[in-house]
């Protein structure tokens, strides 16, 4: 079965880049979601489960660090891997969605290289 | 690292990687620019233990040049793409300047991106504590990035 990932951005622009990114890093999904934000991001996975999150921190509605809270409240999707993409890059905000369940994060800006080199151990 | 040199090395940094464009800065303008004709501006307000804003002010044919790079897509006019794609710009510039004046991060909070543009509007915010405004040049034209903060004791 393929694997599908769910990009969580308020900015249409950076789900454009993360899933250009993906394509050009050469990591294989088959089916790339994405949501605007952590409360439709939660919709979404009630609905279609997936193999990795990628999820920015600021974003209106329901933040990353608050939709790593639902997310670890709900059994159903509590395992599926997170890594954030985010601009905040503070040890006290990543060691928060750390201890939230993150398993690692990428700073915006990055190159696709980077990409490939944090998302491709994970799949 | 200055504030001048923060904007420098992050603009030129967000550009290279994200926007696939090469840009050069240019000496800190000496005045503050207020008046803006036919431009695109995104701002991110700055608060916690620094106050203030950071905005990039892009003109019109090049905000499209930018978009269209940045997307990989050709747009004609300033629509939601370019809109969006402004504002995240200033995002990552606000992230970049958050994270040279905050070790740990939670010590200053960011505002959501926002923009304004239009045939002629004119830019008003805090005019005391640090201010840098800085041109950068494209093969298009030049746009500016603004600085304004105060440390907050």
């Amino acid at each position: 079965m393929g694997k599908k990932v769910l990009i969580v951005d308020d900015s249409s622009t950076m789900r454009k880049i993360v899933t250009r990114s993906l394509r050009q890093a050469g990591l294989d999904f088959d089916k790339i979601l994405e949501a605007g934000d952590g409360q439709e991001a939660l919709t979404m996975l009630q609905a279609e489960p997936v193999d990795l999150i990628l999820s920015d921190i600021n974003m209106p509605n329901m933040d990353g660090l608050s939709f790593l809270r639902e997310k670890a409240g709900n059994p159903a999707i509590k395992d599926i891997p997170v890594i954030m993409i985010s601009t905040e890059t503070g040890a006290d905000i990543l060691n928060e969605a750390k201890s939230l369940g993150a398993v690692g994060s990428i700073k915006k800006p990055f190159k696709p290289e980077q990409v490939n080199e944090i998302i491709g151990n994970l799949i | 690292m200055n504030l001048a040199d923060i904007i420098a090395e992050s603009t030129k940094e967000i550009f290279s990687s994200m926007v696939m464009m090469e840009v050069t800065e240019g000496a800190p303008k000496a005045n503050i620019v207020t008046r803006l004709t036919n431009s695109i501006s995104g701002t991110v307000g700055l608060g916690g233990s620094y106050k203030g804003m950071i905005a990039i002010h892009i003109p019109e044919p090049v905000a499209l040049a930018i978009t269209t790079n940045f997307l990989g897509l050709e747009v004609e006019s300033i629509d939601d793409d370019v809109q969006d794609a402004v504002g995240e710009l200033a995002n990552m510039l606000a992230g970049n300047v958050k994270a040279a004046l905050s070790e740990g991060g939670s010590d200053i909070k960011l505002s959501l991106p926002s923009t304004v543009f239009g045939d002629e509007y004119t830019f008003q915010c805090m005019d005391d504590g640090d201010i840098v405004i800085m041109p950068f040049n494209c093969e298009q034209g030049e746009f500016l990035v603004d600085l304004r903060l105060r440390a907050e004791n």
